[in-house]
């Protein structure tokens, strides 16, 4: 059947290692590229990748990333025939993707039904609780004001969880523990929510204790094609958010992926669904799931769904927005472990505090089974206004044990210099015994928050002396070196020799 | 051949080590720590690496230079240090205690944005409570007062960009 939908030029409309990952499959399928960019970004490394790029705003999202007419200004400009949102920014706003389509543009993604049907998570949790899939206790629906959010969470009982109604992601979302602390995360969720999706919109589910979370990877075709492709594990959280996420997930057995897969597919289907997806179910300690949204776009963890199926869930998004079908549910196999982890731009030491800046020095390791996500290099200002994350690196090995190994090996070489980051964070997470043994929940970063941030190691305190001291006298050596040099007359066979002398580090 | 003796401080100032540097030949020194020299060879592989040999044991060290002070990554561990010269160590008066008393400067641990104000000036605070709201990178943070007092002053609004280091409010 031939394509319906030809594509030959994306813009994409999102920044960062998203961007970045986005273009690469492009470039890959000779699809030409539109990048899009704020003030903050002009020298971010999407930019650079792009086929062209065009200014859209101010730093802040809200003036810029988030602004739906400035994005269809930016694809009519150069002609782009299709949208690829990315996640985070205009990615599950309904209206934007209507704009797209009502442009005559091809978004990549699903139907804006779809979008409304399971963006409001509280109207999807009621289709699946219709549906028969079990689901966690909470509100009916987003909560209008402060006195009648509190007599909801009198009544579901603490601790409650509050979310936003438009997003994930963390965003917007806080754990209420008593009613006394419930005006302030009330507020706090709501501009959280607002800045992150344009949207305010808050509701309340009971939080459960000690869950897993484990979402499930769904893809669809117009041509009512609906499979999963297995689960990822993301119980590794801090503040709700994702920062070491697996696949296959330690807890799952086959006859568990199965049902699970079942129930996703399900769920696609009761909404519609075209595209890639993802179902999110809490699984409790009896390996009891429920319900707890569908994400309608691309997840951050998507790479170890890529590793583990080889499948390149970009290329196939492209695919099927052209009138293309998915591959049935037998061709997908499924192959050894894949960990991925999310490195960050903060501050471990401190409290975890954003360390936005200027990186100075950066490396990135290869070696085998490793893959590297990233919006960033050498030079590159990390800005303020945006999400903390520098890069995904996800390692695949046959087993779970040599993931992890290979993960823990690739850590030690990542060097970045200018900006903390939690690095040796996620070292400590991932050699942790509650992670190599598999049976972890959500609550694993707060149960073992002082085990996972070490102080330095006295016994090599020494070296890291000698080092500085060396690195210190060295410095003071070579500028010996250049007043020498100095004070001779320009041209002098003195000078000259000084100088050479100066530049081979031996003044 | 030449030598140094330095002082490294750290903890912030609350500990300091004195180092004696000798050059031997190019790229080989001995350093005496604590009372023990060591034969180091040294080769600075790029702008922020060390390659450091003591004895056969081979150790990557990454130098982060920071303003006065340098982060000093080796294996999972970080070292902030400051490295003096002897001289310069000697000029430095004793580091001040640092006490929450009289009136206390609230400063941007982060460049961002002000989403809130806790605590608006005359209205009393206790020690850790949040007396602003600053996002950063899309996550609140709450700037907290470092003691028990009345918020005396309030130096930005509501919606304003703040650089890091900028005076946000002062806490009596």
């Amino acid at each position: 059947m031939p394509e319906r939908r030809p594509i030959q030029k994306i813009l994409v409309a999102n920044r960062g290692e998203i961007a970045v990952r986005i273009l690469r499959t492009c470039r890959e399928m000779g699809i030409r590229t539109v990048a899009v960019f704020s003030d903050a970004d002009r020298g971010a490394l999407h930019v650079r990748l792009a086929d062209e790029a065009v200014h859209v705003g101010a730093g802040p999202a809200r003036e810029s990333y988030l602004l739906p007419e400035r994005i269809l200004a930016a694809a009519d400009r150069t002609g782009a025939d299709a949208i690829h949102p990315g996640y985070g920014f205009l990615s599950e706003r309904a209206d934007f993707n209507r704009a797209c389509r009502a442009a005559g543009l091809t978004y990549i993604g699903p139907l804006p039904e779809s979008q409304e049907a399971m963006g409001v998570k509280t109207s999807a949790r009621r289709r699946m609780q219709g549906a028969g899939v079990p689901v966690v206790p909470g509100s009916d629906g987003p909560i209008a004001d402060e006195a009648a959010a509190v007599a909801e969470a009198e009544r579901i009982g603490f601790p409650v969880m509050l979310k936003a109604a438009a997003g994930g992601g963390g965003k917007g979302m806080k754990r209420c523990d008593r009613a006394a602390d419930f005006p302030k995360l009330w507020q706090a969720a709501r501009r959280e929510s607002a800045s992150a999706f344009g949207d305010d919109r808050i509701y309340l589910e009971k939080f459960l204790d000690g869950p897993r979370h484990v979402e499930v990877q769904v893809f669809a075709d117009e041509h009512g094609n609906v499979v999963h492709m297995g689960e990822r594990e993301c119980s590794v959280q801090r503040r709700h958010q994702k920062i070491v996420e697996e696949s296959p997930s330690p807890v799952v057995d086959e006859p568990l992926r199965a049902a699970m897969g079942k129930v996703a597919v399900e769920a696609a289907r009761a909404v519609g669904y075209v595209g890639a997806g993802t179902v999110e179910l809490l699984v409790d300690a009896s390996r009891n799931f429920f319900f707890l949204e569908m994400n309608t776009r691309l997840q951050v963890e998507h790479p170890v769904t890529e590793m583990v199926t080889g499948i390149d869930l970009v290329r196939l998004q492209i695919e099927v927005a052209r009138g293309g079908r998915v591959p049935a549910q037998d061709e997908i196999v499924r192959r050894g472990h894949a960990v991925e982890v999310r490195l960050y731009a903060e501050d471990p030491a401190r409290g975890f505090l954003p360390s936005p800046g200027k990186i100075t020095y950066l490396r990135i390791p290869g070696g085998p089974g490793l893959r590297d996500d990233s919006g960033i290099y050498a030079g590159w200002v990390v800005p303020s206004h945006y999400d903390p994350m520098l890069c995904r690196l996800v390692a695949w090995a046959p087993t779970r044990p040599q993931a992890i190994d290979r993960m823990l090996r690739a850590l030690a070489e990542v060097h970045v210099h200018g900006i903390a980051t939690n690095v040796h964070y996620l070292r400590a997470v991932l050699d942790h015994p509650a992670f190599r043994s598999g049976a972890y929940d959500t609550g694993f970063c707060t149960a073992f928050a002082k085990e996972l941030l070490k102080p330095p190691d006295p016994a090599l305190e020494p070296i890291a002396l000698i080092a500085a001291a060396v690195a210190a006298h060295r410095r003071d050596h070579e500028r010996a070196g250049e007043f020498a040099t100095r004070a001779h007359a320009p041209g002098s066979t003195w000078a000259s020799a000084g100088r050479t002398r100066a530049m081979r580090g031996e003044a | 051949m030449s030598a140094g003796t330095y002082v490294a401080l750290l903890d912030g100032g609350k500990r300091e080590e004195s180092l004696r540097v000798e050059r031997i030949a190019p790229g080989l020194y001995e350093v005496t720590l604590r009372g023990v020299t060591h034969r180091v060879d040294a080769f600075r592989q790029d702008h922020g690496t060390v390659s450091l040999l003591v004895g056969t044991e081979s150790y990557s060290v990454q130098l982060d230079e920071r303003g006065n002070g340098v982060r000093v990554h080796l294996r999972d561990s970080v070292f902030p240090v400051e490295i003096l010269d002897e001289r310069r160590a000697r000029m430095r008066r004793p580091p001040g205690k640092l006490t929450a008393e009289g009136r206390v400067a609230l400063t941007a641990r982060v460049p961002g944005r002000v989403v809130g104000i806790l605590r608006p000036p005359g209205e009393a605070v206790r020690e850790d409570e949040g007396v602003l709201v600053i996002e950063s990178m899309g996550m609140e943070n709450e700037v907290k007062s470092p003691k028990d007092g009345k918020v005396a002053e309030i130096g930005v609004e509501v919606g304003q960009s703040v650089e890091c280091g900028a005076l946000l409010a002062i806490v009596d």
